[in-house]
């Protein structure tokens, strides 16, 4: 043991001294950190938290559009503009903008959609009171092209165009439902030469909603639930790219002292190789972990100055230790192979820092894997950075706790124990056969 | 007087090697003795040290340090022998007390211990002025006296030096062949290769002649000189064996 704290003091003191080295460590992550959660905080709202402007031209000004953009402002995804410098919306005028580019999205309600609902619901409630006898509503031959039309700026992502139109369908959808139920109402009250207040006609539309949803927390997690945003996703994913850059100081401290060749005095020494291998791994281990725990911290108390909002930690925030120890493991592990199997930087800094790229592109780093495809979604599984991810997701998007993130442990020690394994074989097969 | 190193046929081709480094080597040393290991560039001499610290394994033949088979106790032996590598083995980056606690801990050494040992062997290669200074901070004659003290601070029984005294001024030289020769006082056994013929007429009790892996001549330098037809010195005795072809 005292030869394994030995060589934690021994790179304390080296890495230490290279204070600018020692400085990269954090600072480059961080930086990674802060820029990337910034860069990315927009597409991963994903139009669900972005508040963006609606071109709206309501040429119909009845009920319907009413509706629609009542439903829109209620939105806190939209912004609707109909009128710009004080003059109603056209149509043309609304083509025209989307074609600039400066807007995403318009709607044009077109010129009687509301006396085309109105005609839909006394169709319906007509036919209905054939049936039980009951009186009649005035009611004309259907339409069938009648549309709210969509424009939509060529430059909008399907997701983008798709969230529109269901938002759009729901509000029309609405808005026809509420028109029926009062046309119903109408029908039954007159037969009983009633007539129908506010009040009564609320009730009627409650009742004919049935069953509305709700969103509710997975598990025992109470009602904390976190959606994946540019934060949840970017300082942990990369914190985990940042602790396997480790692979480089590693790498570049072990062919160092080959070339000064104080690693020969090390293999002269029976049996210190061993322990100085545990000894390196163990220091490194330990500055990942910290490496981790400065990042959390970013995305604590930095991020929120900056307009992105806090990390959230889950419910069981100190199962990150283990799971920061565990990837901090498998970094330096995978540090250590490189540096025993190359013989020079030039050969181990290219290879150990694409290599790390690689594999967290794999593991979903770059873009989370659930929007990969099918194949990248099994590639993933190879790479110790997606399964360090997915723990952490577990911890601070799933609100688990350690038992759900076992597997991810077990995965992630595995790793480490094979390459350092290999590691000790292939260094005791190269020492062994100098020159 | 008991055999510390014992060599016998001893051949070894490195892999793409085109001829052999050893050629059938045999050699013994006595235990007590300063032996000088010479012969010219790619004569077998690192090839023969390497094989006795366990670093190269022999293709034929083995090698015994006091009675120990190099390969099979590699380990068990290192903590006998005293390698001080051409190369300067240390942490450049770490002062000479820092390499030295170091090397101290990994030989399974007490703090004491080390300090003890660590400060009679920098005042004895009057390096106890500098022991807080950077090994990069060093002058050359510097960093070799600390590469030899940090060889002996597990105090082995036999030293093995690989051209300790390789590019050093001659103050240097002088003090650090004179405490070789304080050790070897000791009852400490050692192996010693250069190139400078002086240095090993001057130190050693006998010295072996090896060329292209194979054994030359051996005797004490006098001896040689005495016994070699034309030659005043060991430089003239080393050239009348191995020739005077440049080797490569």
């Amino acid at each position: 043991m005292n030869k394994i704290l030995a060589t934690i003091q021994k790179e304390w003191i080296l890495l230490r001294r290279d204070v600018a080295g020692f400085m990269l460590l954090f600072l480059m992550p961080a930086v990674l950190i802060v820029v990337m959660a910034m860069v990315q905080d927009a597409p991963f709202k994903d139009y669900q938290e972005l508040r963006f402007d609606l071109l709206l031209a309501d040429n119909d000004h009845g009920r319907l559009a009413q509706e629609i953009r009542q439903g829109l402002k209620q939105s806190k995804n939209f912004h609707v503009v109909d009128s710009i410098d004080g003059k109603p919306l056209s149509e043309e005028h609304l083509q025209k903008l989307l074609k600039g580019g400066e807007y995403r999205v318009g709607i044009v309600i077109p010129k009687g959609a509301t006396a085309e609902v109105i005609n839909a619901a006394n169709t319906v409630a007509n036919r209905i009171s054939e049936k039980i006898g009951m009186g009649k509503l005035p009611a004309r031959e259907m339409r069938d092209s009648m549309y709210v039309r969509m424009y939509f700026d060529p430059v909008s992502k399907p997701t983008f165009r798709m969230s529109i139109s269901f938002a759009l369908d729901k509000y029309i959808t609405y808005s026809c439902s509420n028109v029926l139920v009062g046309r119903l109402s109408k029908l039954g009250m007159a037969e009983a030469g009633e007539t129908l207040d506010t009040a009564q006609t609320d009730d009627f539309k409650k009742i004919f909603q049935g069953i509305g949803i709700k969103e509710e927390a997975l598990g025992d997690k109470g009602n904390i639930s976190q959606f994946i945003s540019s934060v949840q996703h970017n300082v942990p994913a990369w914190a985990i790219f940042g602790m396997f850059f480790i692979v480089i100081p590693i790498a570049g401290n072990m062919l160092r002292e080959r070339e000064e060749r104080s690693s020969l005095r090390i293999q002269l020494i029976p049996f210190a190789h061993n322990y100085v291998a545990l000894g390196k791994i163990f220091f490194y281990t330990l500055i990942c972990t910290a490496q981790f725990a400065v990042m959390c911290a970013i995305g604590l108390w930095v991020l929120p100055q900056l307009g992105l909002p806090a990390l959230y930690m889950g419910l069981h925030p100190f199962v990150l230790v283990p799971i920061a120890i565990c990837i901090a493991l498998s970094a330096t592990a995978y540090g250590y192979l490189v540096g025993v199997v190359f013989k020079t930087a030039t050969q181990a800094t290219p290879f150990g820092a694409i290599s790390v790229v690689i594999m967290s592109a794999m593991g979903g780093i770059w873009v989370p894997v659930d929007l990969l495809p099918g194949v990248m979604q099994q590639l993933a599984k190879v790479s110790p950075l997606h399964w360090g991810l997915d723990a952490i997701n577990h911890i601070i998007l799933r609100n688990g706790n350690i038992k759900d993130v076992l597997p991810h442990l077990a995965v992630l020690l595995s790793f480490s124990s094979v390459l350092l394994l290999i590691s000790l074989y292939a260094n005791r097969r190269m020492t062994h056969s100098v020159q | 007087m008991a055999a510390a190193i014992e060599i016998t046929d001893l051949h070894k081709t490195y892999n793409g090697g085109w001829s052999p480094a050893l050629d059938g080597l045999s050699v013994q040393v006595q235990e007590g003795q300063i032996m000088g290991l010479l012969g010219p560039n790619g004569a077998g001499k690192s090839t023969t040290i390497n094989i006795l610290c366990g670093l190269v394994t022999p293709d034929k033949g083995n090698a015994k340090i006091f009675g120990k088979d190099c390969i099979a106790d590699t380990l068990a032996l290192r903590q006998m022998i005293g390698v001080v590598p051409q190369q300067i083995a240390m942490f450049s980056n770490l002062t000479a007390w820092e390499n030295f606690r170091y090397i101290g801990k990994l030989y399974g050494l007490s703090d004491k211990q080390t300090k003890d040992r660590t400060h009679d062997l920098l005042l004895r290669l009057g390096l106890d002025k500098h022991a807080d200074k950077r090994i990069n901070r060093y002058s050359g004659g510097m960093k070799r006296r600390a590469n030899i003290i940090a060889s002996l601070l597990h105090q082995p029984s036999l030293i093995i030096l690989d051209e300790p005294t390789a590019g050093v001024d001659v103050q240097s030289r002088a003090m650090i062949l004179n405490f070789l020769k304080e050790y070897n006082q000791q009852g400490k056994t050692i192996v010693y290769t250069s190139h400078l013929m002086e240095e090993a007429e001057l130190i050693c009790d006998e010295v072996v002649i090896i060329d292209e892996g194979k054994f030359v001549v051996r005797g004490a330098p006098k001896e040689l000189i005495n016994n070699t037809t034309d030659c005043k010195r060991l430089e003239d005795v080393f050239l009348h064996y191995t020739g005077h072809s440049v080797r490569d």
